[in-house]
């Protein structure tokens, strides 16, 4: 199991009042799937891919992941952990909008510590996997929406991490071009790549293998996308 | 990830960022470069000024000792000192007679003159009266023509000694020794010319005149306090002969055991211990307005660096999402901040040594930096931009990247 959240909760007081964004979420995820989480806004979705994506700690509750309790883990810990585990894809892409292409997709190898030789192969490599390899010395503000995110993607798989983590990534572009990107998804899961996806639209949560709907920080759904996706009592067309 | 890292990539982040914000390095180099230049400017004119005095201060013989009425640092009451009784010749001779360290003791009177030759004036000049050892007291020396003896002095004959500007004022084309030219309203015969000595302060030395003691006497009447200059063995026993001298003259002079003394014996040093103090203050009042300066310019870069993490809240939640430590962080903006203090360092120290050298070109002031004040002009800079740096980047690295992330 590549991802276990055992009964996690986590509790924000906002002007002297408990939030429970999570409550007593239990997932497991195995190497290679390709999992949607679905949810409408306050869901406790975001505060689940943080979790996830170790930018935040659970206040109750056991997370391992790749066999590593990362609940208890001090920051630096945590700072590692993303940098080798995690590849995010966020759904304004965060790109540094003063490096090019290539630095970009460079900057998690270099907090790994990897020679610049080495760092500069495997950025060219990734941005060659998403079709970027022309565009790689131009900066963020040079590139549309579409190749933006693929420089995002490629980001994240520059650094082989066990999971892609993805929080809206067709959010901010045209139908189009988030069609492109969800069959790169798909072609990713394909070559065996363990992705997770947050999103609010049923339709791309429909589309994956397996979804996890939230409501109210709890897990109220958890099946093939087609049956989750669109909730109790919205049937998949 | 190790520091090495840390400070390589930090350096290239920090370089990329004074550079996108050119202006604004800029304008904050300058508050820092400012406060260097200060600092410099102050440092090099007073490192000027003290080697120059050093110079001038050797000049006035480095063995001798005047005995005078007054002392040449007058602190305190002048009527005192007024009322002292004066210094006579039977002291003098007392002096002669009893101090073993001293070399030679001569009198001396001043006063001050106006000279002329033909159409050619000066106004005010010193006018000392003295006996024929007074060279070896002063550290004068003869160019041409001949001192003064003791049998000018006895005879009371009207010849005079001129200082090297005198000789150049009124004699700037002929040979003054044989020349007459008017002390007051009296002819006297130029008999030598001294060799200069350059000026104390932007004081001349060489603008006098030396005629013989009894002359002196006879020309200026009145009952004067005579100074008495010696010369002692050498700069090493001047402590020693100050002692002795104090016991002579406190006996000759019948000083009771429970007065101070009646009388000063002046050394140059003194001159230089006050100056030293004058300097030192000067110094003080420099150094505090650079870390005035430097403590402006260092807010300055603490507010600039607070601005620069604000704007780049998302910048670094994205790198720490990407794995950044806060060490990263810290690192990466404390360089940044370092960066632009020794910039501004750099700028300020070209700047200083350029002010430092216009003031020694367009005053007399003479101004030298050692190298040494200018490594420390930089690493200050350096120092302040780290110091006042360090608050921003903690600010920076204690930001929540999923809170930084979300900024917009």
């Amino acid at each position: 199991m590549l991802i276990e959240l055992l009964d996690i909760s986590r509790e924000y007081v906002v002007g002297g009042e408990t939030v429970h964004a999570l409550d007593g979420v239990s997932v497991g995820i195995e190497k290679g799937e390709y999992v949607a989480i679905v949810g409408q806004s306050g869901s406790g979705k975001s505060t689940l891919m943080n979790v996830l994506g170790c930018l935040d700690t659970p206040t109750r509750g056991a997370y391992r992941l790749n066999g590593k309790d990362v609940a208890k883990m001090n920051d630096d810990e945590l700072a590692d952990i993303r940098n080798r585990e995690i590849g995010f894809i966020f759904q304004n892409f965060q790109l540094l909008p003063r490096e090019t292409a290539l630095s970009n997709v460079e900057l998690p190898l270099v907090y790994r510590g990897l020679p610049s030789k080495e760092r500069r192969a495997r950025a060219v490599e990734a941005l060659t996997r998403v079709g970027l390899d022309k565009r790689m010395a131009h900066k963020p503000t040079e590139l549309s929406g579409g190749q933006r995110q693929r420089v995002a993607i490629a980001r994240a798989l520059a650094s082989q991490p066990s999971l892609l983590l993805a929080d809206e990534p067709t959010g901010n572009l045209d139908s189009a071009t988030g069609e492109e990107i969800v069959k790169l998804f798909a072609e990713l899961h394909a070559q065996g790549h363990t992705i997770v996806l947050v999103t609010h639209e049923p339709k791309l949560a429909a589309r994956c293998p397996r979804a996890v709907r939230l409501s109210d920080g709890k897990v109220v759904g958890d099946g093939p996308g087609q049956q989750i996706a669109f909730g109790p009592g919205q049937a998949a067309s | 990830m190790s520091l090495r890292i840390d400070f390589v990539e930090g350096s290239r982040i920090a370089l990329t960022s004074l550079r996108a914000h050119r202006l604004r390095t800029l304008l904050t180099t300058l508050g820092i470069g400012i406060g260097v230049a200060t600092l410099l400017a102050i440092l090099g004119i007073t490192q000027g000024l003290d080697s120059s005095f050093e110079k001038q201060l050797a000049s006035l013989g480095s063995s001798s000792l005047y005995v005078s009425k007054y002392p040449w640092v007058m602190l305190g009451n002048w009527w005192e000192f007024r009322n002292r009784k004066p210094l006579t010749l039977d002291v003098l001779e007392t002096v002669r007679q009893q101090c073993t360290l001293c070399v030679t003791a001569v009198p001396t009177l001043d006063d001050q003159v106006d000279l002329s030759y033909h159409d050619k004036q000066l106004i005010a000049v010193d006018v000392t009266g003295t006996t024929g050892d007074w060279l070896t007291v002063s550290g004068f020396e003869i160019v041409s023509g001949r001192f003064l003896s003791d049998v000018d002095s006895d005879a009371r004959r009207m010849v005079a000694v001129i200082g090297a500007d005198v000789a150049q004022t009124l004699f700037p084309l002929s040979e003054p020794v044989g020349s007459t030219l008017l002390v007051g309203n009296k002819p006297f015969t130029v008999i030598g010319t001294l060799a200069p000595k350059g000026k104390i302060l932007d004081q001349s030395q060489d603008l006098m005149v030396v005629i013989p003691f009894n002359t002196f006497k006879g020309y200026f009447k009145g009952r004067r306090s005579i100074d008495i200059g010696i010369a002692v063995e050498s700069a090493e026993k001047l402590d020693e002969a100050e002692d002795q001298l104090v016991g002579i003259l406190r006996r000759a002079r019948q000083t009771p055991p429970d007065k101070p003394e009646d009388f000063a014996i002046n050394r140059p040093e003194q001159l230089a211990s006050t100056y030293q103090q004058l300097t030192g203050a000067l110094y003080g009042v420099a150094l505090g307005i650079g870390f005035i300066t430097l403590l402006v310019g260092g807010i300055g870069i603490m507010n600039i660096m607070l601005v620069s993490v604000r704007e780049r809240t998302r910048e670094i939640g994205v790198r720490r999402a990407l794995g950044a430590r806060r060490r990263t962080i810290v690192v990466q903006f404390m360089l940044e901040a370092t960066a632009v203090s020794a910039l501004g360092g750099a700028l300020g120290t070209l700047v200083g040594l350029g002010g430092a050298k216009l003031v020694s070109l367009v005053t007399p002031l003479a101004a030298t930096v050692k190298p040494g004040t200018v490594v420390f002009g930089v690493v200050f800079a350096a120092v302040v931009g780290l110091l006042f740096g360090i608050w921003p980047a903690a600010r920076a690295a204690q930001l929540d990247p999923v809170e930084a992330l979300r900024q917009e």
